[in-house]
């Protein structure tokens, strides 16, 4: 891939990126538990991974969480996206070389639970309430159950943009 | 392929199976503690409140409104800017607090 059209399709997914990521806080949780969702946007920062790179997968995040707080509009919200990002990031990248493709779910529920985990951690800092460390087994569950779901995501997309990349020649 | 397919979806199974065990099973509890930047400020018996009362906890970060009721707390008001406090409506058990992270306020319910 040339320099040029990485360039487009990194600024590509970002993009898209950042639209599912305001989408998806426009949707209601689906339980009553706050930090609970599905976290639809790592499904493009685990396929950039796949396709790209873990360098360029960090620069979409890093994109979309600075974007993404303009568009949601709080510092609180971007202490904790960085937060669980850079745990998130840093578990997939160590775990993404360790697993085959059709494990990628696998890969996608460390990560999530290492999301979940960084801003479980940066809100019982910024509290400055430990006991909130009692929220981690719910995180936990939320985390495996939707870190499952995106990783699948993540494989088909990775999947048919290779297929689609293979037609195109 | 298949068993380390069958063996890290069992293993997440059970932690996932877990994890819900653990938060459902927390439950118990009547006292709402509120905390505000890490100071307890308040410690209220729920069972003891017999007609819903409203208190608003101000610090120089901003104010949230607390009703307490009958076996329940919920901040029905307040002035952050993303409101996930307000919008989680009350909390009956101790198996998640509400947390107001911009004005760094926590209402637990605990023994």
């Amino acid at each position: 891939m040339s320099k040029t059209k990485k360039l487009v399709v990194m600024a590509l997914l970002t993009a898209v990126e950042l639209t599912i990521w305001v989408i998806e806080g426009q949707i209601p949780p689906p339980i009553p538990v706050p930090g609970v969702k599905l976290g639809l946007a790592s499904v493009v920062t685990l396929t950039a991974m796949k396709l790209l790179g873990r360098k360029e997968a960090g620069c979409i995040l890093l994109g979309r969480i600075a974007l993404g707080c303009l568009f949601a509009g709080s510092l609180s919200a971007a202490i904790f996206s960085l937060a669980g990002g850079a745990l998130s990031w840093c578990v997939m990248s160590a775990l993404v070389g360790l697993f085959p493709e059709k494990l990628l779910w696998v890969v996608s529920v460390f990560g999530a639970i290492g999301h979940n985990l960084g801003q479980l951690l940066a809100a019982m800092a910024v509290t400055g309430t430990p006991g909130l460390i009692w929220y981690g087994p719910a995180l936990l569950t939320a985390a495996i159950i939707t870190g499952t779901f995106t990783g699948l995501g993540a494989m088909y997309l990775t999947r048919a943009l290779r297929a689609y990349e293979r037609r195109q020649g | 392929m298949k068993r380390k397919t069958l063996f890290w979806a069992g293993l997440f199974a059970l932690l996932a199976i877990a994890g819900a065990a653990v938060y459902m099973l927390r439950g118990a509890g009547t006292v709402a503690v509120v905390t505000v930047d890490g100071q307890e400020v308040d410690r209220v018996d729920l069972t003891a409140v017999a007609v819903a009362w409203e208190k608003t906890y101000t610090s120089e970060r901003g104010w949230n409104t607390v009703r307490f009721s009958p076996g329940r707390v919920a901040v029905i008001d307040a002035d952050c800017p993303g409101h996930d406090c307000v919008r989680q409506g009350d909390i009956a058990d101790g198996a998640v607090p509400i947390v107001c992270l911009p004005h760094r306020l926590v209402i637990e319910i605990v023994d």
